[in-house]
């Protein structure tokens, strides 16, 4: 993710952190897409800079690549307390989160597949 | 070449204490320490005090305004921060602040591991439902100390400590243990001594290793503990070593915490660490 300022954000980015007024009431929920609607109400409640999830420019080999070269050294972190059912647990979660995160930025990458079923349609046509 | 392997851990002790050069108490720190003692201080007096200096105060309410406490509101006077965070963890912040040079100078990464530390002892304290989640935070923050000891006053004994952990999978605690009669808890709670810190700050620096034998307060060294291992199982820093050490399945037992609950804890964990990159120089 990265901050930007508000005069820099382009509708279609997707925020990765809520954004709240200066008194605590919630304008945007993390994932929500940026709008023209939504830029003018934060420039009106005098948001400066959001943070927005950003396609890192990793192409999806590299975003394999760094999710093997993560596992690689959550092994060698973890080569002390392979005995631990607890450590074993932490190791797990972090695991999932990780395979989570390359699924996403995988998907931010490649703009989404059409349906099968509609493309199917196209090819008819 | 001085003889750094002691046999004697009292001799070792006496040692330490011998080091003319014990890191000096932040002149700040020890104001207000007297300041606290008398009982007629105001908080509004301490914060005067605070706000005389003004590097110090800006960077004190950078750490108030990061992702630590995550803020709705910004805090912008030491007043504010007084009112909203409470005493002991402005005091903390302070300290912090008047010791992030020396950290930055002891060991590359120690910085980060200390505010990864202190970002996940805040994370497992806000799911335990814990009130003092900012005051387990600042223990975090400042658990590693002893190592800026080791580090700036003991350079041989650092060496050879370092040399051990290179040699192998070994822990930085291990290869002190080891090789020295004393270890960074020992000189934390020296250091500690030798400031007049409160117990509640050095507890946590003498037992984060060993969290079953704390006294006073048992839980915020337990979550101190398990956030250490956290932070190391993230990567985020570097604290000597590159290893995820033990648990200490007391301490894992007595905060009654579950396996399930590292997803959430690693949920809060993993956002706070991304915007605490702006930490990593605070001045």
């Amino acid at each position: 993710m990265k901050r930007i300022a508000l005069d820099k954000a382009q509708p279609g980015q997707i925020l990765a952190e809520k954004l709240t007024r200066h008194d605590g009431v919630l304008l945007a929920n993390q994932g929500s897409e940026v709008t023209e609607g939504l830029l003018r109400m934060l420039a009106r409640q005098n948001i400066e800079t959001i943070v927005i999830e950003e396609a890192d420019g990793r192409s999806p080999e590299e975003v394999l690549a760094g999710y093997r070269s993560f596992l690689a050294s959550l092994e060698a972190r973890f080569v002390r307390v392979e005995g631990q059912p607890v450590l074993m647990a932490l190791k797990k979660t972090m695991i999932f989160l990780a395979e989570k995160e390359r699924d996403e930025a995988l998907a931010l990458l490649s703009p989404p597949e059409p349906e099968p079923q509609s493309a199917e349609n196209a090819s008819q046509d | 070449m001085s003889q750094p392997v002691t046999q004697d851990r009292s001799q070792a002790k006496k040692e330490v204490r011998r080091i003319k050069n014990l890191p000096t108490v932040p002149g700040i720190v020890a104001k207000i320490s007297r300041m606290v003692e008398n009982p007629e201080t105001s908080a509004a007096e301490v914060g005067r005090l605070i706000s005389q200096d003004q590097v110090l105060s800006a960077k004190v309410l950078r750490m108030a305004n990061s992702a630590f406490f995550g803020m709705s509101r910004k805090i912008s006077s030491i007043s504010q921060a007084l009112v909203i965070l409470g005493f002991d963890v402005v005091k903390g912040l302070v300290l912090t602040s008047s010791v992030f040079d020396m950290i930055q100078k002891s060991m590359a990464g120690l910085w980060e591991h200390s505010i990864g530390c202190a970002a996940a002892s805040g994370a497992v304290a806000t799911l335990l439902g814990r009130d003092d989640a900012e005051e387990i935070l600042v223990a975090g923050l400042l658990h590693d100390l002893g190592k800026v000891v080791l580090a700036l006053n003991l350079p041989e004994e650092m060496k050879l400590v370092q040399k051990k952990v290179a040699s192998g999978p070994v822990l930085f605690h291990e290869a002190e243990c080891e090789l020295l009669d004393f270890d960074h808890c020992d000189l934390g709670q020296w250091l500690a001594e030798h400031w007049n810190l409160p117990e509640s700050l050095a507890e946590p620096m003498r037992l984060h290793h060993r969290p079953e034998k704390a006294v006073l307060k048992p839980e915020c060294v337990a979550i101190v503990h398990v956030a250490d291992v956290i932070v190391r199982a993230k990567g985020f820093g570097n604290a000597g070593d590159v290893l995820v050490p033990p648990i200490s399945m007391a301490a894992w037992e007595a905060l009654r915490l579950r396996k399930t609950d590292f997803l959430p804890i690693l949920e809060i964990l993993e956002p706070k660490l991304a915007s605490l990159c702006d930490l990593t120089s605070i001045d």
